[in-house]
């Protein structure tokens, strides 16, 4: 039985043969690169490729409110802003914008309604207030969707430190299975269906 | 990584009896059947030749950076539009394919589902439809049966004859894959409303077959290849006995630019980049498209020329229409105990009760139901559904509501027809380029009313068996106006009239005797939602008859 699942790393260094005999080689030097970054970034914890430091400090604490550190861990254990970083490293101009910009109108936000610019500076109901007004905003779903995904991701791109995620999801990173699979088939012989 | 070593190497200036383009579902089979029976043949692939260690269950890589299946970020973007009234704009692409030896074979769920006697006539038997191209296929169940049966037992198929499936020659060669908790609530939720569910066939092997090793039940068949080589793909089935025969010639990373036509009308050289851009051509007595529906059409299009001002192989104006997506259809219910759905393989029951609907409902259509993890047993999938029930999106509640969504959850799909359109098409991109410059791929589709009161019927009966399922939430949804498809059907249809259909009931060129076209493009309907076993039976159909032709001294 398989422990684990190969690494995309393990993946692209073993895959130097066949990927010269395609092109995908013209996409997997930008996502080695993501992800060696990232895996950099996750040693010395300020080396972030793409992100200004005012946006590692906002996007995190955007993500720990979508994903709370309520007793589990949360965003914030799982290292989502790293895989933040990589991925928008990775050729996402545009999500990027996205991001930027939505950040400029909730800190004015913040401002108007708190007196305070910086979210991060904000109190916990305050942030989620503001949240709870630009919920349907291509910037909340923008940055909603990147938590998820670096909450539950491969550990690979960044995120999901210590496979958080998959314990908070009930996923057991296991590679092979046997019957009984879940509660209802577990009778389903013996009843001779 | 080992790449498999080609036995054999022939020479771009001298005539190799056949060229197939892609490595697929069809043309897997069709070099494996050519080369085995002694004809030289080089195939022509645009992606690399992954193998099971290749494979991994990185669902950012595969789901949303396209790893497999390409897309704009690989350099290959598609345009999309409702109608040809719109201008089609570049998004994730609509059409979505993989591009490796054994095409999509090697990423596919694996549902095997056999078309029925009905499939074949049913615009005789039902009438025609106005609006659509609708019609009789030229071939017959019976006429395909065996070919059916060489694909249960050289692909490698799992499975039990159901009730009310159509005659088979023989057995499946496999038994049915174990069942599981999704597949036990549909089926005793069909028995108390009076349907039948039963073992869902798939190619994906319950025990060892022809060398290969049984499922492990990883859970991840879906959009994944295979780290085991249980998955029944052309690429562990049929390209390692083309290569060992000796006269098959495998060519990764080499992508088609154009068909040449001689003087006389024949097809006599394809024209490639290969990797690293350099410009090709084999010559070659006869070429097999097989890359698949959307490829195949845009092949000929851009293959046009004096002679042929409309693209290739196009007399009839067919090539690229009647695109059909497979109608889709799904309820999700939560459950009190765990159903783990995301453990083994995608299916194990399938309801096939409503294979025709009554014509009284008004509407066409048909198609079967099937139980499933709502998100194919994917973490960020199901976690983007999060609050789907109605609850939080974000936040504590929604944190909390995620361990069961993903544990505790299963869906019941339906799969369904969808006409055919002359408005439903794949066409050249007028502005849009590909990485090698060539028009990208553009994509026209609304689905027919009848394909929506199909998916919504469908829907309907899920929730209900839903709720019989005793599942304490539930919602569901179907995909009107879906903006993306994995079937790729229809757009070079077989035909016995060389006005109205692109290939003959030969899966040859009505216009140009050495072409022949065999992929999902030759499909005249949609099946219910489950094409690639009919694609794998029609491709080893045409590869029996193109023998046939070419001992007859005819290719």
């Amino acid at each position: 039985m398989k422990q684990r699942q190969m690494s995309r790393r393990a993946f692209l260094n073993a895959g130097g043969d066949a990927a010269k005999g395609s092109c995908i080689i013209l996409t997997m030097p930008m996502i080695l690169t993501a992800c060696g970054q990232a895996n950099d970034a996750r040693t010395s914890n300020n080396d972030f490729q793409l992100l200004s430091e005012e946006e590692v400090l906002e996007y995190s604490a955007i993500s720990a409110r979508i994903i709370p550190s309520n007793g589990t861990p949360g965003a914030t254990e799982a290292g989502v802003i790293y895989f933040i970083d990589s991925v928008v490293a990775d050729n996402r101009e545009v999500e990027h914008q996205i991001l930027k910009d939505g950040l400029v109108t909730l800190q004015s936000e913040g401002a108007a309604q708190f007196g305070v610019a910086s979210f991060y500076l904000l109190k916990d109901e305050q942030q989620d207030q503001l949240l709870r007004q630009i919920e349907s905003s291509e910037f909340f779903n923008t940055i909603r969707f990147l938590t998820v995904a670096g909450m539950f991701s491969s550990p690979e791109y960044g995120g999901n430190r210590d496979k958080v995620g998959f314990e908070l999801l009930g996923f057991t990173d296991q590679h092979a299975w046997q019957p009984p699979f879940g509660f209802y088939d577990a009778d389903y012989a013996e009843k001779g269906e | 990584m080992t790449e498999v070593p080609n036995s054999v190497q022939y020479s771009t200036l001298e005539d190799v009896d056949f060229v197939i383009v892609g490595s697929g579902s069809a043309g897997g089979i069709i070099a494996k059947e050519l080369s085995t029976a002694g004809y030289s043949v080089v195939v022509l692939e645009q992606g690399p030749h992954l193998k099971a260690a290749d494979f991994t269950h990185d669902e950012w890589g595969v789901k949303y950076n396209f790893d497999l299946e390409w897309d704009w970020r690989q350099g290959h973007p598609q345009t999309r539009r409702r109608t040809e009234n719109e201008e089609a704009v570049v998004g994730d692409s609509s059409l979505r394919y993989a591009h490796n030896v054994g095409g999509g074979s090697v990423h596919f769920s694996g549902n095997f589902w056999r078309l029925r006697e009905i499939d074949f006539i049913e615009a005789s038997v039902r009438g025609p439809i106005a609006g659509t191209n609708f019609v009789d296929w030229p071939i017959t169940y019976a006429e395909l049966e065996p070919y059916y049966t060489k694909v249960d037992w050289e692909i490698g198929l799992s499975g039990l004859q159901g009730p009310w499936d159509p005659p088979r020659s023989r057995d499946y060669p496999c038994a049915a894959m174990p069942v599981k908790s999704s597949g036990v609530l549909l089926e005793r939720a069909a028995k108390k409303l009076g349907y039948t569910a039963y073992p869902a066939p798939v190619a994906i092997l319950s025990e060892p077959h022809n060398g290969r090793p049984a499922c492990i039940h990883c859970g991840l068949c879906n959009g994944y290849g295979c780290e085991v080589n249980a998955k029944s793909s052309t690429m562990v089935t049929m390209i390692p006995l083309a290569l060992a025969s000796g006269n098959c010639e495998l060519r990764t990373g080499c992508t088609v630019s154009k068909i040449n036509i001689d003087e006389s009308g024949r097809a006599n050289e394809v024209v490639y980049w290969e990797q690293d851009g350099t410009e090709s051509a084999q010559r070659c007595k006869a070429v097999v498209l097989s890359a698949n529906g959307a490829e195949t059409p845009r092949l000929l299009l851009l293959s046009e020329s004096a002679r042929h001002p409309d693209g290739l192989a196009n007399s009839s104006g067919m090539v690229g229409k009647n695109l059909m997506f497979n109608g889709y259809s799904q309820a999700i219910g939560l459950f009190d105990e765990p159903v783990h759905a995301y453990k083994s393989i995608p299916a194990t029951r399938v309801v096939h009760d409503f294979w025709e609907l009554d014509e009284d409902l008004g509407f066409y259509g048909g198609g079967g139901i099937d139980s499933r993890h709502p998100f194919g047993g994917n973490l960020i999938s199901t976690a983007l559904s999060g609050g789907m029930f109605g609850g939080a999106t974000w936040g504590v509640e929604y944190k909390e509501s995620l361990q069961h969504l993903f544990t505790h959850s299963c869906s019941f799909d339906g799969h369904t027809t969808s006409l055919p359109l002359s408005t439903n098409n794949v066409t050249l991109d007028p502005s849009v380029k590909d990485m090698w410059g060539r028009p990208a791929i553009r994509v026209t589709y609304n689905e027919h009313a009848d394909d929506i009161a199909t998916m919504k019927f469908f829907l309907d009966r899920s929730l209900e068996l839903m709720e019989a399922a005793g599942a304490t939430q539930m919602e569901g949804s179907y995909d009107e106006n879906s903006p993306w498809t994995q079937h790729l059907l229809g757009t070079c249809r077989m035909g016995n009239d060389p006005e109205t259909s692109v290939v003959d009931r030969y899966n040859r060129s009505h216009d140009i005797p050495n072409l022949f076209m065999c992929d999902g493009s030759s499909m005249v309907s949609s099946s219910r939602g489950q094409p690639t076993i009919t694609i794998m039976a029609l491709a080893f159909r045409a590869a029996d008859l193109i023998i046939q032709s070419a001992r007859r001294g005819e290719i």
